[in-house]
């Protein structure tokens, strides 16, 4: 049976009660991203060293211009446009249906890598205690050197945080603001002690000097230290649950992105100055509690610390994998990109248990690919997760061009720095600058990732796949997008997010552009 | 083994803590929540982007001026200044009144002089007409007017009424927000 098309498909009138509940403070929604950031940091910094080797704060700086720039798009999109989907919503609403579902495959494709690489990750700092387990390893066939423990563990921790997820979030919200307090704490203590006592600069610039790594590698390497800044996304996906999301998510967004560049370039920094590049990229799965462990006085305790800390961090960036799946999926299902059978909500405990199930199963059958790939697991779920992170990326910025000219009435509480006139649009300059820049990135991913050029577009195409034939079932426009009012959706956003003062603003906007179409027709 | 502190490091380390602190302070203090009527009493004050200031060449008229170019500033809104010549009904409407005209130019012109002090854009519309209070009304509906901000005198007129006849058509008659400003006596 053909589903109805509604004219205004997408979030509730105002007066109706919301799906998602406005929970998240300003803390937790800066936590919402670092969760996720701050455990990339603790995952890329050793595959980033056994790329770049003594050029890796290069590495992570050349991959941090492209990060400012992404982050100030999604700030503006996010302040903007504060609905569950992200990356997707702003595609669908700037490019239209398709290219909405390009993005939201792409971004479901590093959402479900987020949950196999961070749960192996977690694993990882958990056999920092059981270095037998860290050693294990058996040939399977044509497959050698597989480490089936680690595959273990963490398929154990894939089920658990799927059976979490079943069971409700509102507590995993407060669980994830404490520990990632408590995880800052942890990490500047890291650097903070590590500058103090044990670095030392002439270190750094023989690392720097004699062991630079070829051009190939280096670009591998910035390819890999993008996966260091993935969290803006996870703020925008909880924008919808952000209490005052337009005035609070640009706060957080611009926090965020200079608390990561800090901890992202100081890592690499202090690393060289206190360890050989070789000692980190050895220890791919606990780089940070190797680190830890130079510091003089406290290393004997900062190890085990940052192992533990690094454990529950990267665990609680799977579990935003696992909710941002679903939240992607919700509003997909919402603006008929997928079928709405991935948003049936458990009777009980009123969560999306299909999507939740049916996305952790992905997880781990990406976790199982990967540990089939023998040592380099980690490296092989990276190759997968560059992919769809730059070409989600990608698209934003072309939406965010896009929506300047299509949408210029909708407020944007916070717009990225330099913008060119042109016809009375406001072009953003560095907004294409970042398209360049992350296409450019996809060429280096594609390039440099031989499992990635391969495994990215099969992912995207067999879920266009899907997409056609959802679509063609329900008797719905295949490449064309079903029509809505954007304008009475964008009214009821901002009323159910509390934004009155963009409200008005927009309202005002509305009325002064059919004031000029009503004269315009006069004449 | 006592390990020794390099400067550079130190001075790194110092960098990290300030700035990790002093961009979580900024993301912990955001602006104040607005309230609907709020919002919507502070948006419709910035959509005001027409105002119609009649002036008399009078300190109170010329007051009125700078109180619609304070209400005007943020907006950038277009001030129209206009002096309306009366021409009883016993004379032909187009009679030369050269004394009254020039009377009407120079209050004009001092009225532009406070809107130019603040920068913006303005008008002079010299009218004549029976009644000024309707041409006013009439000048506000043709050119859109969002407000129309008139001073007015202090001291009740002969008749005991402090709003004259001019005061009193434009509060019927005008299409759009009427702000009358008053001093007291003393002023």
């Amino acid at each position: 049976m053909a589903s109805e098309v509604q004219p205004a498909a997408g979030l509730p009138v105002p007066g109706t009660p919301t799906e998602l509940r406005r929970d998240v403070s300003v803390w937790g929604s800066f936590t919402w991203g670092y969760a996720d950031v701050g455990a990339d940091v603790y995952v890329a910094l050793g595959l980033v060293m056994g790329a770049a080797h003594g050029a890796a704060p290069l590495a992570f700086l050349a991959a941090g211009c492209v990060y400012i720039l992404i982050g100030f798009a999604y700030t503006e999109l996010a302040s903007a446009y504060p609905v569950a989907g992200g990356g997707q919503y702003y595609c669908l609403r700037g490019l239209g249906d398709i290219w909405g579902f390009i993005a939201g495959s792409a971004l479901l494709l590093d959402y479900t890598i987020d949950i196999a690489l961070f749960a192996a990750a977690s694993a990882g700092y958990i056999n920092f205690f059981f270095p037998a387990i860290q050693q294990f390893s058996i040939d399977l066939g044509p497959f050698q050197g597989i480490n089936l423990l680690w595959a273990a563990e963490s398929l154990l921790l894939i089920v658990l945080l799927m059976v979490l997820n079943i069971r409700g979030i509102r507590e995993s919200s407060l669980f994830n603001s404490l520990i990632g307090a408590v995880d800052m704490v942890m990490e500047g203590s890291i650097i903070v002690l590590g500058f103090l006592f044990a670095w030392r600069p002439e270190k750094v610039v023989y690392q720097f000097q004699n062991e630079f790594p070829s051009t190939e590698q280096f670009f591998y390497a910035v390819s890999v230290a993008i996966i260091s800044y993935v969290g803006l996304e996870s703020i925008s996906q909880a924008a919808q649950e952000t209490r005052r999301p337009a005035t609070i998510i640009p706060r957080t967004s611009i926090a965020l992105i200079f608390v990561v560049l800090l901890f992202a370039l100081s890592f690499p920094v202090l690393s060289l100055g206190i360890v050989d590049w070789q000692t980190l990229a050895e220890r791919e799965s606990d780089p940070v509690a190797a680190l830890a462990s130079a510091i003089p006085y406290v290393g004997f305790l900062a190890g085990q610390a940052a192992a533990v800390l690094g454990a529950t961090i990267v665990l609680i960036s799977a579990n935003t994998g696992v909710m941002g799946a679903s939240r992607l999926t919700y509003s997909m299902s919402e603006f008929h990109l997928l079928s709405p059978w991935f948003n049936a909500v458990h009777p009980k405990y009123r969560t999306p248990v299909r999507s939740v199930v049916f996305f952790s199963g992905v997880a781990a059958v990406e976790a199982i690919f990967s540990f089939l790939s023998g040592p380099k697991a980690m490296d092989t779920m990276v190759n997968m997760y560059a992919f769809g992170a730059t070409l989600a990326y990608f698209l934003s910025f072309i939406a965010l061009i896009a929506l300047r000219i299509k949408d210029p009435y909708t407020p944007r509480p916070y717009r990225m720095p330099f913008n060119i006139k042109v016809k009375g649009y406001y072009i953003p300059v560095l907004g294409t600058v970042g398209a360049l820049a992350t296409v450019g990135m996809l060429g280096v991913v594609i390039w440099t990732h031989a499992l990635g050029r391969i495994a990215g577009p099969g992912w995207i195409i067999l879920w266009l796949g899907i997409y056609f034939w959802y679509r063609w079932k329900n008797g719905l426009p295949m490449l064309r997008s079903v029509p809505r009012d954007w304008e009475k959706d964008q009214i009821a956003i901002l009323t159910s997010a509390e934004e009155f003062d963009l409200l008005e603003q927009y309202k005002l906007a509305l009325a002064e552009r059919n004031k000029k179409e009503l004269k315009h027709v006069t004449k | 083994m006592i390990a020794q502190i390099h400067p550079l490091g130190a001075a790194i380390a110092l960098f990290f803590v300030v700035s990790l602190f002093s961009i979580l302070w900024w993301m912990l203090h955001p602006p104040l929540y607005i309230p609907a009527a709020a919002a919507k009493a502070r948006r419709s004050v910035f959509a005001v982007k027409k105002i119609l200031v009649p002036t008399v060449g009078l300190p109170y008229a010329e007051r009125g001026v700078e109180l619609a170019c304070r209400l005007g500033s943020e907006q950038g809104a277009e001030i129209l200044l206009t002096y309306v010549v009366e021409v009883p009904r016993t004379m032909p409407l187009g009679i030369p009144l050269p004394e009254a005209e020039q009377e009407g130019n120079e209050a004009l012109e001092r009225a532009s002089s406070i809107v130019k002090l603040h920068g913006l854009p303005s008008q002079k519309i010299l009218q004549r007409a029976r009644l000024a209070g309707e041409e006013i009304a009439r000048i506000a509906r043709e050119r859109d007017i969002d407000m129309i901000i008139l001073g007015i005198r202090s001291d009740p007129g002969l008749k005991g009424e402090l709003l004259g006849r001019t005061s009193d058509i434009i509060l019927r008659h005008s299409p759009c927000e009427v702000v009358i400003d008053k001093l007291p006596k003393e002023s």
